[in-house]
């Protein structure tokens, strides 16, 4: 029996050209464009947001752009930024690639910098500055993945709501951060922790900027999400549970051991998060603002990337540098910083709006 | 009394129906006439452009080129509802049903406006009850759609486009999962619809179907008209020839290689249970001999689909055991069943079978990955997979031959093709297959039949699901029916009469037709020990 369709000449219309153009595995030049599209769409509402209360938009977009990427210490705080983006995100991807919806990178990133810190505090003081980074961040990893791992085996289990049981552990963990604060490592009157001693810090790599180690580490993790999904046979069965789990189950594979792997890898990267931000950013666990909405953030980041652990670099760049940006516009239009999330916010909305942002993956051809 | 005023066909005609998706044309130049009080039937292949070529005349799929007149008037079809206003109606192959509603609620669903606060469910049900006996349908307006069989499912369907008026019905693969008792009720009442003068496209790829019911039948092959005759014009082998453009070689079965050879896949009691339908299957007994085909026969919904998918290690065993070499292998995973060489083609290729979105050569290897192969320390050897591929894939004829293609960019045929290659290549000594020829057309029909008969030879023990008789008395050893659940008859294929099957999967005793289980343990036992 042949394939009894005869071809059809190739169209030439721009949109289908663009739309054929493939970069990566669901990445076509297409998106990009709808990509840049929702970023300009995110700065007209914005400018008309600004004008609304009174704001030159001219000022306050000179004022996102030289923050986030106006010298090289303002990269610096960018690329930062986007190490934190580039692991929560990949707390996103790993787990929605198998159909999991870990919502709760947010809670094992906290949960992450909550033992970070309590670790940190109580290792011998006499320890070599590399050891100690070292086995803080795979502490925080660890207790990211085991995190991770409550709604992963609840999910196993009893088939429990993995979107209900992540975000509740969401809750725990921040309440965790909240106590770490103001009970068991507080730091005088200042809403902090006590500082990690400087021997656990992050090594500084580019001199004028505070860019550490975080960086690196945030990219090798982004490469070993990449090689686990693409060339191991645990990443073959996540990729197959997640595109049809009837037919991974007919063919051997487990549906709860996928269920259960992926949620502690996901947690396990955002407890990198949760060690980055520790050591690599601030010193001490801070309440509210600095760490708050990351790991939620990386979901938006992980998706915009269509998952591939690749692409979530340069996406969580684009959001970091929104980020970064925004916290700039306080400074030079005296506007609140709320304005500046607002901006985040926007260009999420934006992104749905120009269907960027799916929750379903992949696109399955309608029949 | 007749209600003469049901249908009053219209004069369709179609011509120069083009359509094209991406990167096929589905229409090509389509010509299609439909006469009141006929019955015509649209043959091909799959793939041929039938069901695309009638969801252009419902108004679901907008045609690139080519016009629709209605009885001399050129319309332009805006949509399924503008159709239904017009009077065209079509049935899916796929019933479009809500299964939480009563068939009263979903007959008028999307007749009643949104406003209208005054519905009340004894009203409806009572307009339905009214309406079903002015046309003779026999249907209970109160019933949930979830409760009906799967027949009385298209009855609804059927009665819902004529209780809105339509007075041409398109009906789409029709019997595609009735049984023949259901397809003969089916047929009847269609031809009493069109002594009532309305209009039925029967859309199929049976030649034996265009046989029995059609007065005309247009043929399409890759999306183009091949010939439109009236009955008497054609027969089977002519009908054949002009849907595949060559002859069908029937094939044979031949010898009987599991003679006097020991059963390697006993299955005795077994009992599993179907979510809150209990005892989907309910106590099933029967052996397998290394070189058999045992056919499992039955209406579609009495227990087959449970029973293929407790064989496959998928669903959940209540009691009963299942042996393979004497070894009891009952609830055992599925990736244990598999590394034992127990091959399964589930008959939802795409659902089952297939990760869509992957490419054929993963497909392939979506078996031996988890079992093992394929990797080195958890690494996968790519390089390896895809040279697996190319030979399976060359051997097993699949087109196009290229490992790297997403398998959804396969025909249905050539996806099939993917399962059986993938369930056939690996090392296997049991396979349940469950309709392996569904919704294929004739040629890849053929070559999985061919490939069934040489695992035969090969002295595999193979248990044979299907819904398709015909199919079971061409290949199998050994018949037996389920109904119910249990097995109400079996008989070896020599030894088999076509009524008796056909009683035992209606659920009718008739004569010899019916065995208690213990006989047919007995039986079973009984063939063993000779």
């Amino acid at each position: 029996m042949t394939a009894g369709s005869p071809a059809l000449p190739p169209r030439h219309g721009l949109e289908e050209r663009l739309r054929s153009l493939t970069l990566a595995r669901g990445i076509t030049v297409w998106s990009l464009l709808r990509v840049i599209a929702a970023l300009a769409a995110t700065l007209i509402i914005f400018a008309i947001l600004l004008q609304l209360l009174g704001s030159d938009f001219g000022t306050a977009f000179n004022a996102v752009i030289d923050s986030a990427f106006g010298n090289s210490f303002n990269i610096g705080q960018t690329l930062m930024t986007a190490s934190l983006l580039i692991a929560t995100g990949l707390a996103a991807a790993i787990p929605f690639r198998a159909q999991l919806w870990n919502v709760g990178g947010e809670g094992q990133m906290w949960f992450g910098a909550f033992c970070t810190i309590g670790i940190a505090l109580n290792l011998p003081k006499g320890l070599a500055p590399g050891l100690s980074v070292a086995i803080l961040v795979i502490a925080s990893m660890v207790a990211g993945a085991v995190w991770g791992l409550v709604p992963g085996i609840l999910k196993a289990t009893i088939n429990a709501n993995e979107v209900i049981t992540s975000l509740m552990m969401t809750f725990i963990a921040i309440e965790l951060g909240n106590w770490a604060i103001d009970g068991i490592w507080p730091q005088g009157a200042s809403n902090e922790t006590m500082s990690v001693p400087a021997n656990t810090l992050m090594p500084n790599i580019w001199s004028g900027t505070l860019v550490t180690w975080g960086l690196p580490l945030a990219l090798i993790a982004a490469i070993v999400a990449w090689a686990v999904m693409s060339r191991t046979k645990l990443g073959f069965e996540i990729r197959a549970v997640g595109l049809n789990p009837q037919t991974a189950r007919m063919n051997g594979m487990s549906v709860g051991k996928v269920a259960i792997v992926t949620f502690a890898l996901g947690g396990a990267f955002a407890g990198l998060a949760g060690s980055i931000f520790i050591l690599g950013i601030n010193g001490a666990l801070p309440a509210g603002f600095p760490l708050n909405n990351f790991g939620y953030l990386g979901i938006a980041v992980a998706l915009v990337a269509r998952l591939s652990p690749l692409w979530i670099i340069p996406s969580a760049v684009l959001f970091a540098g929104l980020r970064v940006g925004s916290d700039g516009l306080q400074a030079s239009t005296g506007l609140s910083t709320t304005v500046g999330q607002i901006l985040v916010a926007l260009f999420v909305i934006l992104l749905l709006a120009f269907r960027l942002i799916r929750f379903s993956y992949p696109e399955v051809a309608s029949r | 009394m007749r209600y003469t005023s049901l249908c009053m066909g219209h004069h369709i005609s179609m011509r120069g129906i083009t359509k094209a998706y991406a990167e096929t044309i589905a229409n090509d130049d389509v010509a299609f006439d439909l006469a009141p009080g006929e019955v015509h039937a649209l043959l091909g292949e799959n793939g041929a452009g039938k069901t695309t070529l009638m969801n252009i005349l419902f108004g679901m799929v907008r045609p690139d080129a080519g016009e629709i007149k209605l009885d001399d008037g050129v319309v332009a079809l805006s949509g399924p509802e503008d159709a239904l206003e017009r009077g065209i109606g079509m049935v899916h192959q796929h019933f479009m049903l809500v299964q939480d509603f009563t068939v009263a609620e979903s007959v008028v669903l999307g007749t009643e406006s949104a406003f209208n606060l005054k519905l009340r469910r004894k009203n409806i049900e009572q307009r339905v009850a009214e309406a079903a006996e002015r046309l003779r349908f026999d249907i209970d307006p109160s019933q949930r759609i979830r409760d009906l069989p799967i027949d009385t499912q298209q009855r609804v369907e059927i009665f819902k486009l004529l209780y809105r008026g339509a007075n041409v019905l398109i009906l789409d693969e029709p019997t595609s999962s009735l049984g023949p008792a259901q397809i003969e009720d089916l047929f009847t009442s269609l031809s009493s619809l069109r002594e009532d003068g309305c209009s039925i496209v029967i859309v199929t790829h049976k030649l034996n179907e265009v046989m029995e019911i059609a007065d005309r039948v247009t043929i399409l092959r890759t999306g183009r008209n091949v010939a439109t005759e009236q009955r008497g014009n054609y027969d089977e082998r002519a009908l054949a020839r002009m849907m595949t453009g060559s002859e069908v070689h029937d094939v044979t079965v031949t010898g009987e290689e599991y003679e006097g050879k020991k059963p390697i896949y006993q299955v005795q009691d077994l009992v599993v249970h179907a979510g809150s339908r209990l005892n989907a299957v309910h106590g099933v007994s029967f052996d397998v001999r290394p070189g058999e085909i045992v056919g499992v026969a039955g209406v579609e919904g009495n227990g087959q689909r449970e029973l293929v998918d407790a064989l496959a290690g998928v669903a959940k065993i209540e009691s009963g055991a299942i042996l393979l070499d004497g070894e009891n292998i009952t609830s055992r995973s599925a990736l244990d069943l598999r590394r034992r060489g127990v091959s399964a083609i589930p008959e939802d290729r795409q659902g089952w079978g297939l990760v869509t979105d992957m490419t054929v050569a993963e497909n392939l290897a979506l078996t031996d990955v988890p079992a093992g192969r394929f990797n080195r320390n958890g690494f996968l050897r790519p390089k390896m997979v895809r040279k697996q591929a190319r030979q399976v894939l060359e051997e097993y004829d699949v087109r196009p031959p290229n490992p790297d293609l997403p398998v959804r960019s396969l025909s249905g045929g050539n996806q099939q093709k993917v399962v059986i290659a993938r369930e056939l290549s690996r090392d296997h000594r049991v396979l349940i297959a469950a309709n392996p020829t569904q919704g294929v057309d004739v040629g890849a029909t053929e070559y999985v039949h061919r490939r069934l008969l040489e695992d035969r030879a090969e002295g595999k023990a193979i248990v044979l699901v299907s819904i398709d008789l015909d199919e079971l008395l061409k290949l199998a050893d050994r018949i037996i029916v389920l109904f119910r659940g249990k097995l109400a008859y079996q008989a070896p294929r020599n030894r088999c009469s076509v009524d008796s099957i056909a009683l035992a999967m209606a659920g009718t005793p008739g004569e010899g037709a019916e065995i208690t289980e213990r006989e047919a343990a007995a039986a079973a036992g009984a063939e063993t020990a000779s």
